[in-house]
């Protein structure tokens, strides 16, 4: 019975040790808010306080700067980025030396004109020897969607669970956009008349007509292809046109020939010299 | 008990009837006694089981509460409390920054500015395994040059600083990531390799430090004693993580027959197609069907 009384007293101890407990947040949730405030008056009154609000809002705007250059830099802008960890350390003995963490990360933003989403997951294993990352999980949403190229290219990287590989090839695959818009607005407007875009610089295919020869026109397809290694690579096509008339003179086959003698060309001169003699050897006449 | 056989019997009767009523009045006595007592335990025991169980409720709410606290202090939302100052915003702002920086090294170019211009890190992967990182410290001057950095001799830098840095740097930093993972990835391979697949392999694997100048001689069947095939893996690319030449020799100890013939040019394909260490998974699955096959 002694030992009964014993645990009732204790009991009773805990009992009141635990009503405290929880009545006490909430009285230092209020006491910090008051304190809080007070060094807020105490920053817009004191000088001295003034002067550290400063060097953070300072600080801030180093940091903001250190992003813009990165940005800048790499070509990439992330706008948000989030993580939430979750411990999936295991607490049997066995397990005890081995830590796992599972980190689930959000980021998002843009590459020039391609906006991305990104969510994956990376499994942290410490043991005594060392420590292994691993991505477990990757999910990307891109747009825009118009370069039918990406998708596959995406779903790829999805299955590989390789994240640097994706930017990797998307910085690649976008300059390599951009220099193709850029050429083709070169060539537009040093030859305005002979030169069409029918999609728009941004597009892959480039027309070149003749003015004093109408009925001869070359397409040319200029595809930015990402292979199953990530590598980015321009794949140019020369598409003939002419009229039936043409074809029948053509006792050479030089119009037969001619994707094929373009990628030669393409070989020897490089992409914007064989542009530039191809749509020189269509036009000479008008520039002669 | 003797009685006692003289006058005094009725005496003694009477006092043995005494004594027993003594006997039954300290037995009832003693019952109550323990009666009481069980009650008071019983009592007892109801009242520290209804403690016990007021002390759990207790102990699961003060619980509520600390995860409530420190939820809260995590996610403060910023509609909820009344004031906030300028001062909270600039932090949280400031936090966010931060994190995005961090964040940067995902994409396999992070940095951080320097007095002299920045330090730029490379981090490398091999299909979703977080490898190595390598650092570049850049003089943003006219010209701009390369202070110091971690990246290995083997791996073409000052070629592709001759080509890039001054015109692209943009370029450059992701050229140098190009090389830097694909080394990353032979490396990791070679590895694995040696680490996992020993028992595959007659002998160390032959490697230079670049990575992309691999032999060894090898076997398909965990059990068998020799080992017939030997390879040599040849990456010219020095962008890529898979090999441009890959021969296959057969060296066994039998007549060159269609089957190990067949197997050769197979193994070739393989090496060519998948990397090293999952071609070797799949042999070793191979054999290990071979062996489900075999027992049932």
């Amino acid at each position: 019975m002694d030992a009964q009384l014993a645990e009732v007293r204790a009991l009773e101890a805990e009992i009141a040790a635990l009503r405290r407990a929880c009545e006490e947040p909430r009285a230092a949730g209020e006491d910090s808010w008051r304190a809080q405030k007070s060094l807020r008056e105490m920053y817009q009154s004191d000088s001295e306080g003034w002067a550290s609000s400063k060097d953070l809002r300072s600080h801030l705007g180093h940091l903001e700067s250190e992003l813009r250059f990165l940005s800048t830099l790499t070509g990439i802008s992330i706008r948000n980025y989030s993580m939430k960890t979750e411990d999936l350390t295991n607490t049997e003995k066995k397990e005890k030396s081995i830590m796992k963490v599972l980190q689930r990360h959000r980021l998002s933003g843009n590459c020039r004109m391609i906006t991305f989403q990104l969510e994956f997951q990376i499994l942290e294993i410490q043991n005594k020897e060392s420590l292994s990352s691993v991505i477990t999980d990757l999910n990307i949403i891109m747009e825009p969607t118009e370069y039918s190229e990406l998708s596959e290219f995406v779903s790829r990287a999805e299955e590989r669970r390789d994240l640097l590989m994706f930017f990797r090839s998307l910085h690649f695959f976008v300059e390599w956009c951009e220099y193709r818009k850029r050429t083709f607005e070169h060539f537009k407007e040093k030859y305005p008349a002979a030169v069409h875009l029918p999609e728009g610089a941004a597009s892959s295919c480039m027309a070149v007509r003749s003015t004093c020869q109408p009925g001869f026109e070359l397409v040319i397809v200029w595809r930015v292809q990402i292979d199953e290694e990530g590598k980015v690579l321009p794949k140019l096509d020369l598409l003939p046109k002419a009229p039936q008339q043409a074809l029948k003179l053509d006792r050479n086959r030089v119009l037969e020939t001619a994707p094929l003698s373009f990628r030669a060309l393409l070989g020897t001169l490089g992409i914007e010299a064989a542009l530039e003699s191809l749509i020189k050897s269509l036009c000479t006449a008008d520039y002669d | 008990m003797e009685w006692a056989n003289d006058g005094k019997t009725r005496g003694g009767v009477l006092a043995h009837l005494e004594r027993l009523e003594i006997q039954v009045n300290r037995s009832r006595k003693n019952l109550e006694d323990l009666q009481r007592a069980q009650a008071v335990e019983s009592a007892l025991g109801t009242k520290i089981h209804k403690l016990r169980c007021l002390r759990d409720e207790l102990r699961a709410e003060a619980k509520q509460r600390q995860a409530r606290v420190k939820a809260s202090t995590v996610n403060v939302e910023p509609d909820q409390t009344p004031e906030i100052s300028e001062q909270e915003v600039a932090k949280r702002r400031k936090e966010n920054v931060k994190a995005i920086l961090q964040a940067y090294r995902f994409t396999g170019l992070s940095g951080k500015l320097t007095s002299r211009g920045v330090c730029v890190c490379i981090s490398t992967a091999f299909e979703g395994n977080l490898l190595d990182s390598y650092f570049i410290d850049l003089v943003i001057q006219k010209p701009l040059r390369i202070h110091h950095h971690s990246i290995p001799v083997f791996i073409p830098l000052e070629e592709l600083s001759a080509k890039y840095l001054q015109t692209n740097i943009q370029h450059f930093l992701f050229c140098l990531c190009e090389y830097l993972n694909a080394y990353a990835g032979r490396k990791y391979q070679a590895d694995r390799l040696q680490s996992d697949f020993a028992a595959f392999l007659a002998g160390p694997l032959r490697r230079n430090s670049l990575c992309n100048l691999l032999s060894f001689t090898y076997k398909v069947e965990p059990r068998g004693q020799s080992f017939p095939f030997c390879a040599r893996l040849l990456y010219k690319d020095l962008t890529t993580a898979l090999p441009t030449d890959v021969t296959v020799t057969y060296q066994g100890t039998d007549a060159l027959s269609s089957s190990w013939e067949e197997q050769r040019a197979s193994h070739e394909n393989l090496f060519f197609s998948k990397p090293l260490h999952q071609v070797f998974t799949s042999f070793a699955r191979k054999g290990e069907k071979l062996d489900m096959s075999l027992v049932s």
